[in-house]
């Protein structure tokens, strides 16, 4: 009997210090790195007060809606692909009549959090943001809002549309409606990631090697600019910071501004989904993540990385991936066009 | 005695061949109405703890100090001031949106709670970033 019991002691010990063996206890990651961080909210709000459904549903219409183009062959969705996370992978985007824009199309999703939109902040949110690209001669390319206007009333069921989402207005077709729409439809662009969770307090939610390369991310100093909500998308930083960027064609925020103090600044982009969002920086000539750590480093925070730095940091980035909202960015049935909407003509 | 004489000749032409090397000892000009200060609106206590502590390295209002004029402590202090003010620069809060506003004022509380600025070297020669648990009470007010 003493045996036996004295047996089943050890078995169970041993048992013990294997199940100890095979599950190291996880690396916890010291809080205070984290405190910079935050989840993702469920929706984007806005400052201007609350959005409605009618609103949003609107602004799903008119963001695949290529009739607001000139050759009516492009819509928001021609460059800021929804169903690839938000960008069409290419360096620049090709606009009317294959024009090339001079930045990288930025991805939608988590885009209306940022602190203010474009490459160089010159709109204050999405709302206004919306407005630009549909008059932008190499994108979309209506020569007025006028004209934008006029296309939407001659779909007989926008009038109907705007009225629902701005039963207040007298007039509810006016372009800053149209940017509003847009606007409302883009706060529902989120993409919740395993990160989120983590930030929740998941442990389990990030592999070891992903809260290494977290710890790796924040020692190397990326969170001095890639923190919040967003990691990133809520501060202007110069490209160069530590070693002078050559390529000053495009002088950034000083384009806007005019002001010395701003060449070369740009917002910080925001790094959910980066895997998915190349290629990299303003002018999309980095290809692979992989090579803009590595061109962060270097420039950005005057740090050679090694290999091992880099693709630990990468493996990090990668959590940040998350769900594309399926159901939401389902492309709607769009209205018919009436007898007034203008046809494109072979010469657009 | 020729060799340790000949030795102490090589060290003093190398340190004299050293002060041509000179950094560049920068404060750019900047706008008051786009600093800290004017921007997230500290308590008047808190400025006074940053003027006196923070902003020789976090800001464009360095005081450079004597030995920053020879080298090699020139290069090391030039350095540690372009490393400051790259990591948080408080003439330069125009950069900052809201929430990354929220994230520096946390980080500079957690900082200096946990003794990390200012650094270990750099309180001996100036004694006067030295924090007392009140200066970091002011610095942490609100956090």
């Amino acid at each position: 009997m003493r045996n036996t019991f004295i047996s089943v002691l050890i078995v169970a010990s041993l048992m013990l210090l294997a199940a100890g063996c095979s599950q190291a206890p996880p690396a916890a990651v010291d809080a205070a790195k984290l405190k910079m961080f935050s989840p993702l909210p469920a929706s984007m709000t806005s400052k201007d007060g609350g959005i409605s459904a009618d609103q949003v549903a609107l602004g799903r219409m008119l963001y695949y809606d290529t009739r607001l183009s000139k050759n009516q062959k492009l819509s928001c969705n021609s460059c800021h692909d929804l169903s690839k996370f938000g960008v069409d992978n290419d360096p620049t985007s090709e606009g009317h009549k294959g024009q090339l824009g001079d930045r990288n199309s930025p991805t939608v999703y988590n885009a209306a959090g940022h602190f203010v939109q474009f490459w160089d902040g010159r709109a204050k949110d999405v709302e206004e943001q919306a407005k630009g690209p549909v008059l932008n001669p190499v994108e979309m390319a209506m020569a007025s809002e006028k004209d934008v206007i006029a296309v939407l009333k001659s779909i007989p069921e926008y009038p109907a549309a705007f009225k629902k989402a701005f039963p207040n207005d007298k007039d509810p077709v006016t372009y800053d409606n149209f940017g509003k729409a847009v606007g409302a439809f883009e706060r529902g662009l989120v993409t919740p990631s395993r990160w989120d969770k983590f930030l929740a307090g998941d442990q389990s939610a990030l592999t070891e090697a992903e809260k290494a390369g977290f710890v790796a991310f924040s020692d190397a100093g990326c969170p001095t600019c890639h923190a919040g909500t967003y990691l990133g998308g809520n501060m202007f930083q110069k490209l160069g910071l530590a070693k002078p960027w050559t390529d000053t064609s495009d002088p950034g925020r000083a384009k806007v501004t005019k002001s010395e103090a701003d060449h070369m600044m740009f917002k910080v982009p925001g790094l959910r989904n980066i895997e998915k969002t190349g290629p990299y920086l303003h002018n999309g000539k980095t290809a692979s993540l992989a090579e803009v750590i590595g061109v962060m480093g270097e420039y950005q925070l005057g740090a050679k990385l090694t290999p091992q730095e880099t693709a630990s940091i990468e493996t990090f980035l990668k959590a940040l991936t998350g769900t594309i909202p399926e159901e939401y960015i389902k492309p709607p049935a769009l209205p018919k066009s009436g007898p007034k909407t203008p046809k494109p003509t072979e010469t657009d | 005695m020729k060799t340790l004489k000949l030795a102490l000749l090589v060290l003093a032409v190398m340190f004299l061949a050293a002060q041509f090397v000179q950094p560049a000892r920068t404060n750019p000009p900047s706008d008051p109405a786009h600093s800290f200060q004017a921007i997230a609106k500290p308590t008047a206590e808190a400025v006074a703890v940053l003027d006196r502590a923070c902003q020789d390295c976090h800001s464009n209002r360095t005081a450079w100090p004597w030995y920053s004029r020879v080298a090699p402590a020139s290069w090391l202090v030039a350095r540690d001031v372009n490393n400051g003010r790259r990591k948080l620069n408080f003439s330069e809060w125009r950069l900052y949106g809201e929430e990354m506003t929220r994230i520096k004022k946390g980080e500079i509380c957690e900082q200096v709670k946990t003794g990390k600025m200012p650094p270990a070297f750099y309180t001996p020669l100036h004694r006067e970033a030295r924090l007392s648990p009140d200066d970091i009470r002011v610095l942490c007010a609100g956090q």
